[in-house]
């Protein structure tokens, strides 16, 4: 078995199975929460829910990330915040505006879009994994951080970390042939696309339900205003 | 024939003094020689010293000079003859002319006038007249499946000449894809169940000359290092030459600063393409394999597919056929599941879902009611 036959079942097979995998646990996740119900609102609703939504996700994802210092998680734990942050942005900035990754996107679902040039989307990817290694020692020295981290939380950083990583060395030729460095990023993206739906990983589908879930509980008024 | 000295065959043939000089400076560009392996090639020890001039060129000299003509057998399989075409084809006509003809060529199906019996027949007089000198040419994929009916020449199969050749080669090259790794004859769902030469023959060093088709120059150059050097050049895992096969093409693509750039053509005729951007958004294999074109090139120097326009398919790889579309990208993954897969599965998950949320609810209720 040669290196081209272990990247063809990386990119082929095992791909083909991480996906439907992922897709699978996912739904399943998805709907064993939403099936529990609501609990019944006895107040009568005087706002708009739809607002409700609408204010949370532009809160959340446009305004507090440019003003941070208004916020509590920010001013009292900054490192995590900017760190956190940072490593979102790079991961953003990596799978959806970096050209290898949208023609994946592209050859799944046939949708494409432009994308930036490899020497930002390298910087952008390097950032990434300086934040997490950053997050990964505050995560083994601050003694609160020690204190919530299980295996769970470890493996959730390696299994997020091993793609970046060998995806940055196959950018850069480093550490073997081309093919090699290649199959390595594939397995360790079929491995993480596996573990997804197995952990908290999740939340990068799950946030935006539980996201809208409460924002249309922040739009709920039991009084008019 | 083979007795005499390739200087004097090609001296024989009214090539000048001058000439032989300048075919010494080309091989030794062409095979892309740095330090000659002289232990291995018997050649004086006293030419490993810095000497004027290019020494490299004067070792090949040297053993143009003294080393015998060398023959080789041409064999065809389940081939396009493309591979031949482009060698005779090859870059110069002095290298061309060393490899087809001061290097004798016993058989070749395709060059030789002769046919039939009388062909077959030159073939086994060479093969026995030359035991343990010649050098075995392979061209085309060899056909495995209903005990090689497939591809049978004069009443006997690929395999069996493919053995018989192989039993008495000094060296074995196999020039193309579907030789050296079953190419086009093996892409899915592989009919005849093609292989490459190195899969059969596994008691013999097989140089693989990939491509589709080969690069002539390599093919010529290798051939021509062994006749010069009497051994193998140095082979990367995939038993290609390091010489042509060291670099991808990705590595020495001319178009290469777009990519880095990030400007890609998005179709065959958009402003991208017209401006000569990368075409790695057009499916281009360039990163993956290892070949020459970007440097050698074809027709004398003159282009190669992605400087004129189109996409590299990668065909130096091993099973290039089956490696996703041509025109897809190549980080693109080779399954992709179907609408009705991807449903079944999200199905299943969501149905599976509502069926734990249903279990634990009646759980709740049963428990709450049990606690009243």
């Amino acid at each position: 078995m040669n290196q081209q036959t272990v990247l063809e079942f990386a990119r082929g097979p095992f791909f083909y199975f991480a996906l439907l995998f992922m897709l699978f646990g996912l739904a399943y996740r998805l709907f064993s929460v939403i099936s529990l119900g609501w609990s019944k609102n006895r107040v009568p609703n005087k706002g708009s829910q739809a607002k409700g939504v609408f204010m949370t996700f532009l809160k959340g994802v446009l305004i507090w990330p440019f003003i941070p210092w208004v916020k509590n998680t920010f001013t009292r734990n900054p490192l995590i915040y900017i760190g956190g942050g940072l490593f979102h942005l790079s991961l953003f900035v990596v799978i959806i505006l970096g050209t290898p990754h949208m023609l994946v996107t592209k050859s799944l679902v046939g949708v494409q879009w432009a994308t930036l040039p490899l020497p930002i989307v390298d910087f952008m990817a390097a950032t990434g994994i300086i934040a997490m290694l950053i997050l990964l020692v505050n995560r083994m020295i601050h003694p609160v951080m020690k204190l919530i981290s299980g295996p769970a939380e470890y493996l959730a950083w390696l299994f997020v970390f091993l793609p970046m990583i060998t995806g940055y060395m196959m950018t850069h030729h480093i550490g073997g042939s081309y093919e090699s460095l290649f199959t390595r990023h594939m397995i360790t993206v079929d491995v993480l696309m596996i573990w997804i739906p197995l952990s908290r990983l999740s939340h990068f589908v799950f946030y935006f339900f539980s996201r809208a879930i409460h924002g249309q509980e922040f739009g709920k008024r039991g009084v008019a205003v | 024939m083979s007795e005499e000295t390739i200087k004097k065959g090609l001296a024989d043939k009214g090539v000048s003094r001058r000439d032989f000089l300048k075919l010494g400076g080309l091989l030794a560009a062409a095979m892309g020689m740095q330090l000659p392996p002289l232990e291995q090639s018997g050649l004086p020890a006293a030419l490993g010293t810095p000497a004027r001039g290019s020494q490299i060129e004067q070792n090949i000299l040297h053993a143009l000079e003294t080393k015998q003509r060398l023959p080789v057998i041409w064999l065809e399989f389940q081939d396009c003859t493309g591979c031949t075409e482009a060698v005779s084809r090859s870059v110069s006509p002095s290298l061309e002319n060393l490899v087809l003809n001061t290097l004798t060529i016993e058989y070749h199906e395709t060059l030789s006038a002769a046919a039939g019996y009388q062909i077959e027949q030159a073939k086994q007089d060479a093969m026995k007249k030359y035991a343990g000198q010649y050098i075995l040419v392979v061209e085309g994929s060899i056909p495995t499946d209903n005990d090689g009916a497939y591809c049978v020449i004069g009443g006997r199969t690929a395999i069996d000449h493919l053995k018989e050749a192989a039993a008495g080669a000094a060296a074995i090259i196999a020039v193309g894809n579907c030789a050296a790794y079953g190419g086009l004859p093996k892409a899915k769902p592989n009919p005849t169940g093609a292989k490459g030469v190195w899969e059969l023959i596994t008691d013999k060093a097989v140089v693989n000359i990939s491509g589709c088709p080969a690069i002539p120059e390599a093919t010529t150059g290798t051939i021509a290092h062994f006749a010069i050097f009497g051994t193998l050049p140095e082979l990367d895992n995939l038993n290609r030459p390091k010489t042509f096969y060291g670099k991808t093409v990705h590595d020495r693509c001319l178009r290469r600063p777009f990519y880095e750039a990030g400007k890609f053509a998005l179709s065959f005729d958009d402003e991208g393409a017209r401006e000569g951007y990368c075409l790695y958004k057009l499916g281009c294999k360039g990163p993956t394999p290892y070949n020459a074109c970007a440097t050698i090139k074809w027709d004398q120097g003159l282009s190669f597919p992605i400087q004129s326009g189109h996409p590299c398919l990668g065909c130096s790889e091993p099973n290039f056929w089956d490696g996703g579309g041509f025109y897809q990208g190549q980080s693109t993954p080779l399954d992709k599941p179907t609408v009705a897969v991807v449903g079944a599965a999200v199905g299943v998950g969501a149905a599976l879902g509502i069926g734990t949320a249903l279990v634990n609810q009646s759980k709740k209720k049963a428990k709450k009611g049990g606690s009243k």
